[in-house]
């Protein structure tokens, strides 16, 4: 709604030293163009420091499992790293730490990535890895089985033997119906019994349709020239196979649908716990923007909303904490998570009672003109932070390319948020922080002298 | 050209002229320009403070760090937790501003501060858009020199505080780096953690002592390290302006003792019941931060357990399928610094990867690194150095790092070059000295039910709870799983056994077990001596699970009679019971306490045990309760292979069955025919043998 020179005006109005530098933070500029055989590559130059990150999303996450084969898409993220056709197990850890550079990768419900950082002079490793694992990863059984081992003790090791963790996880499925919108209404690690009962044909199966060149985006960015990293791309991607569009996922999901309520025992807990989880829309929704700041307000630091109530005044949390979207941005409808952890001797109702007058307080009376400046302020801070690494806007880049109607909002995406107003605020807090709208799980440690 | 080639031409897809095919190995580097440390400027103001400047433009952010030595090795022993409790407060309010002004002014303007309070430093941290920079300094300023502590804010922090303390204690991660730190250190102050008691002896007036001892600029205490968009001018205006007559130099610190060296290594096995894993941290004290030996260390700790690339995670991971991920790491202290290797495992083959993690730090003190891993070792460590320096912050801890462990002025330049130069015999030198295989502490935090005999085939164990409390192994929990017996070995049935005592027969026991509706009844007559003793034991349990309902029993012993009548409830056993004296006699006694769901009653024991499902190899577990004692334990059947035992009823087939748990251990025979009956006892260390007659 805004001009675009809001922003400049902004800036300027604080006496900036380098209005140049000011203008320019967080811009990316970028290039983009399609192999015929439908791969999208996008990349960015940054020369400040010769290093350089690949980042490849996969249109791929849990949100194409199907029912029994929870967990597929993150086990499958592991077995991209256990060699390809000419890349044996172990070798491309080795290659990349050797280079000098860093890996990684995870899975989320709409996209897995794989991504490395590593001094400008290996760029044409870094995708050539990359390039051999897209068009001849090795599947084997001796991989598969070790992998679904690997990725059953990381579940393990993040969820099961933590406290909190499993009604955190379980928690941001269940506002979603099985039946009506499976793609969110499981979570992204998996059970343990759908792991097990995988098969290597089901692994073949999920890359023939996913993992496929016109199912992918490969960023670059950094200290490279646009020529080399093109005829490096050419060489290497090009001559990979599509396979067919795989199918499109569904998912119906109602807000307000009346709440739900849960209470757990967590047997590792100590401290009991309380858990809210409201729907919110996919994020290219308008009401974005204001969920957004939203969250801020509510969340964010020492001067948001539940610390400044529920943990400093009522002192009944340890702490809280409020996210959107805990894994990543989703095309499909998203959830806003509130957790608070319990002092010692605080009943969890009674937590629940003070976390609950807080979201309906900000209904009713929305935020005051200083909670709406600070969650700007936040925002446009953050933006800045995010884009200060390479590896940050290759992030940035993928997740405009995906998740927005036009990459092109990736330098105005900030105005939209700076266009907000306290209005806007207070109305999508009374539609989404709708009781009705929310999961509620009250977390137990167990019964004092109970049997294990 | 003639027009059929000029036809042909077109048909034909635009060729790329320089088109080349795959590759079939990994491309090569190119030429990398040499890549220096960013430019700083440093100072030492009239203060004493030190100041570090990095000026980097790129983007319009600026972040300050304020360190002090100030850390958890100053607080005063028994009150642990006060360094920490002293950070908290520093944002909690000044003279001029409360801590909701304090908050609302630098998260308005979209930055942060805090403060933290790590072993050796207490560092404050602001950071915001470097168009408030002013604002950054005023803050700091204020809540450096001017933070009054309030005792509600005392109060509030030490509330959260044992919160987060109850919290830690329920994380596997966090109960295992807390032990770990007293196994290596002892009683260094380097070892301590903060307990409920020591955040409760923390007063107001140990707060504003601590922060007015120790946050002073002087003698090398504080160190200021600004970074991002800035000039040197501006800053050292701003620092004048907000630390305008600061003065002083703290005290020196404790002396650090050094640790003790254990003299052989042994496990420390933390029993956190229900865990889904097992944590295994093993590690030791080592050097001061500028050994030299730290060069080769690092590229040895590399090799072992750095990366993805590095043998911890391609053997325990990426072969054995054991873990999610196993590393090892040289820390650095301004004392004495340490090593670890860590694991989070399979339970059940915990012993299995503490075996083989002992094994890889054998052979990395034993064996010299091929080429190839010490070439890839140093490929990453000086290799990496460009990702290491792309933002302020990252270039800021850096220079932090070295000038607060003391390093020396040309660390940063040079440490590359150090790395690159270690040798292959260097690393194998440095992994003997510093990780010391015969010194180690190895701790494991887990389901103690499940690790301790594993563990203890392995070395000896010490076995405690989460919060530090000694156990004994009879304190493990019992199974949590009800057991379910198979109906076909309790149909009715009478067996009539001699009681044979160094060789000679002195008595018999007749035993008939009866089915009555969903409970069996075991009727047990045993006589010895010739009326001497006699006993008539009745226990009646439930069908399914061997859930003890009623215990009632008669004993005459020397003409003395004495009963026992038991009933169990709703989690409770409830009655009297018979408890053999010392001098010959034997009392009756009360009985009224809590036992757990499921529970069976010790003398159906080894009935019951010879009643489930068995097969040579297995080991089941069995929670009971001991009348005479008022305990609970769990007993333990080792099932060994079938053989053929010789009774008066005849030569049976017989599972040997080895348990213990019991103040005396016990052997049984099973028949492998079912019903399974028990056609000897043995009593370890008793000539005592009851033998099946009929």
């Amino acid at each position: 709604m805004r001009a675009v020179g809001v922003l400049g005006g902004l800036l300027l109005c604080a006496g900036w030293l380098a209005p140049g530098l000011a203008a320019q933070a967080g811009r990316i500029t970028y290039e983009a163009f399609t192999l015929p055989n439908g791969l999208r590559v996008l990349y960015s130059e940054d020369h400040s420091t010769p290093i350089v990150s690949v980042d490849v999303w996969y249109n791929a996450g849990s949100r194409n499992e199907r029912p029994g084969r929870s967990g597929f898409a993150h086990l499958f993220e592991h077995m991209m790293f256990e060699g390809s056709a000419h890349v044996k197990k172990g070798e491309h850890f080795q290659l990349i730490s050797r280079a000098g550079g860093s890996e990684n990768g995870s899975t989320a419900e709409d996209r897995t990535n794989y991504y490395e950082t590593i001094p400008s002079n290996r760029l044409n490793l870094a995708l050539w890895l990359e390039a051999d694992r897209m068009r001849s990863l090795a599947i084997t059984d001796e991989n598969f089985h070790n992998q679904r081992e690997t990725v059953k003790e990381e579940r393990r090791l993040r969820v099961d033997n933590q406290p909190y963790a499993p009604a955190f996880i379980d928690g941001m499925t269940w506002p979603f119906d099985s039946a009506a919108c499976f793609a969110y209404a499981h979570t992204v690690i998996g059970s343990i019994d759908d792991l097990n009962a995988a098969q290597l044909s089901d692994v073949r199966a999920f890359f023939d349709t996913y993992y496929a060149p016109n199912n992918a985006t490969l960023v670059v960015v950094g200290d490279f020239r646009p020529l080399e990293l093109r005829r490096f791309v050419n060489q290497y991607f090009s001559e990979i196979p599509r396979h067919p569009d795989p199918s499109p996922v569904s998912c119906t999901s109602r807000l307000a649908p009346g709440t739900a309520r849960r209470e757990v025992t967590d047997a590792h807990a100590n401290l009991p716990a309380v858990v809210h989880i409201y729907r919110v829309p996919p994020h290219a929704d308008p009401d974005t923007p204001a969920l957004e700041l939203l969250n801020v307000i509510l969340g964010e630091g020492e001067s948001s909303r539940l610390n400044v109530a529920v943990v400093r005044r009522d002192k009944a949390a340890l702490g809280t904490q409020v996210a959107v979207n805990p894994f990543d941005s989703r095309r499909g409808p998203g959830v806003l998570v509130v957790l608070a952890i319990a002092n010692q001797g605080v009943d969890p109702l009674k937590l629940d009672t003070l976390v609950t007058a807080q979201l309906d307080s900000l209904r009713a009376s929305g935020v005051t003109s200083d909670e709406l400046t600070k969650a700007k302020n936040t925002f446009r801070a953050g933006f800045i932070h995010e884009r200060e690494t390479t590896l940050g806007k290759a992030e940035e880049l993928h997740h405009y390319d995906m998740f927005h109607t036009s990459l092109a909002e990736i330098n105005g995406d900030l105005d939209r948020f700076l266009a907000v107003g306290a209005d806007d605020i207070r109305r999508v807090a009374a539609k989404y922080l709708d009781p009705a709208n929310a999961v509620v799980i009250i977390v137990k440690p167990p019964a004092a002298g109970a049997a294990q | 050209m003639t027009r059929a080639a000029v036809a042909v031409l077109a048909l034909v897809p635009a060729l790329r002229l320089s088109a080349q095919a795959f590759p079939t190995t990994p491309p090569q580097a190119t030429r990398l320009a040499p890549v220096h440390f960013p430019p700083f400027k440093e100072a030492t103001l009239p203060s004493g403070l030190a100041l570090v400047v990095i000026e980097h433009h790129e983007q319009p952010v600026v972040s300050v760090s304020l360190a002090f030595r100030a850390g958890a090795i100053y607080d005063p022993a028994g009150k642990e937790g006060l360094s920490e409790l002293t950070a908290e407060l520093l944002s909690k309010g000044t003279a001029t501003r409360t801590a909701e002004q304090i908050a609302s002014t630098i998260e308005g303007v979209g930055g942060h501060l805090s403060a933290s309070s790590a072993d050796d430093f207490l560092t404050i941290s602001v950071d915001a858009l470097s168009d408030q920079l002013e604002l950054v300094f005023d803050l700091l300023g204020d809540v450096t020199l001017h933070s009054t502590f309030p005792t509600s804010e005392l109060e509030l922090a030490r509330t959260r505080s044992l919160s987060a303390l109850a919290l830690q204690l329920s994380q596997p991660g966090s109960v295992a780096q807390r032990v770990f730190a007293r196994e290596i250190y002892g009683r260094n102050p380097y070892g301590r953690s903060p307990t409920s008691d020591s955040y409760r002896a923390v007063t107001p007036e140990d707060v504003t002592r601590f922060a007015r001892e120790r946050l002073r600029p002087g003698g090398g205490g504080g160190l200021l390290v600004v970074a991002g968009d800035v000039t040197d001018a501006q800053v050292r205006e701003f620092v004048d302006k907000a630390f305008a007559g600061w003065r002083g130099t703290p005290p020196s610190g404790p002396a650090l003792p050094p640790p003790l060296t254990r003299l052989a290594p042994d496990i420390l096995l933390v029993h956190r019941p229900g865990s889904a894993q097992a944590n295994i941290v093993v590690g030791n004290p080592t050097i001061l931060p500028t050994d030299p030996v730290y060069y080769a260390g690092r590229v040895a700790a590399q090799v072992l357990g750095g990366g993805a690339d590095s043998r911890l995670f391609l053997i325990l991971r990426e072969q054995k399928s054991w873990t999610y991920g196993a590393y090892a790491s040289l820390r650095r202290h301004r004392g004495l610094g340490y090593w670890q290797a860590t694991a989070e495992v399979r339970t059940d083959v915990a012993d299995s990867a503490l075996v083989e993690l002992l094994h890889q730090i054998d052979r990395i003190r034993t064996e010299l690194v091929p080429d190839s891993e010490l070439t890839a070792a140093k490929g990453f460590l000086v290799g990496s150095f460009p990702l290491t320096i792309e933002t302020p912050s990252q270039i800021a801890s850096q220079v932090a790092n070295a000038k607060l462990l003391g390093l020396g002025d040309d660390y940063l330049r040079l440490y590359r070059e150090r790395l690159s130069a270690v040798t292959a015999l260097q690393a194998r030198a440095a992994a003997a000295r510093l990780f010391r295989r015969s010194a180690l502490s190895i701790v494991v935090v887990g389901d103690g039910a499940k690790l301790y005999d594993r563990l203890k085939a392995i070395g000896p164990v010490r076995l405690m709870d989460v919060d530090g409390k000694g156990l004994a192994p009879g304190d493990l929990d019992p199974p949590p799983a009800r057991i379910t017996l198979d109906p076909a070995q309790l149909g009715s049935r009478s067996d009539s056994s001699q009681v044979v005592v160094q060789g000679k027969p002195l008595g018999f026991a007749v035993a008939d077990i009866t089915q009555v509706g969903d409970s069996v009844v075991y009727s047990e007559h045993a006589v010895m001596g010739n009326g001497m003793f006699d006993q008539r034991t009745t226990v009646v349990f439930a069908a399914a699970d061997a859930a003890a309902r009623r215990l009632d029993q008669v004993m005459i012993r020397q003409g003395t009679k004495a009963e026992a009548h038991l009933v169990y409830a709703g989690g409770r056993v409830k009655g009297n019971n018979l408890v053999p004296q010392p001098d010959g006699s034997v009392r009756q006694l009360p009985v009224d306490t809590v036992v757990p769901a499921g529970i069976v009653d010790e003398n159906v024991a080894p009935l019951v045990g010879s009643s489930l499902v068995l097969t040579p190899g297995q080991t089941l577990r069995l929670a009971v309760f001991t009348p005479s004692e008022v305990a609970t334990r769990v007993l333990t059947f080792k099932v060994g292979r079938p053989e053929a035992v010789v009774v008066p009823a005849g030569t049976f087939q017989a599972y040997r069955v080895d348990v213990t748990g019991p103040k005396v251990p016990l052997v049984l025979y099973v028949s492998v025919d079912s019903p399974h009956r028990v056609v000897k006892q043995e009593f370890v260390g008793q000539p005592v043998v009851i033998e099946l007659v009929k």
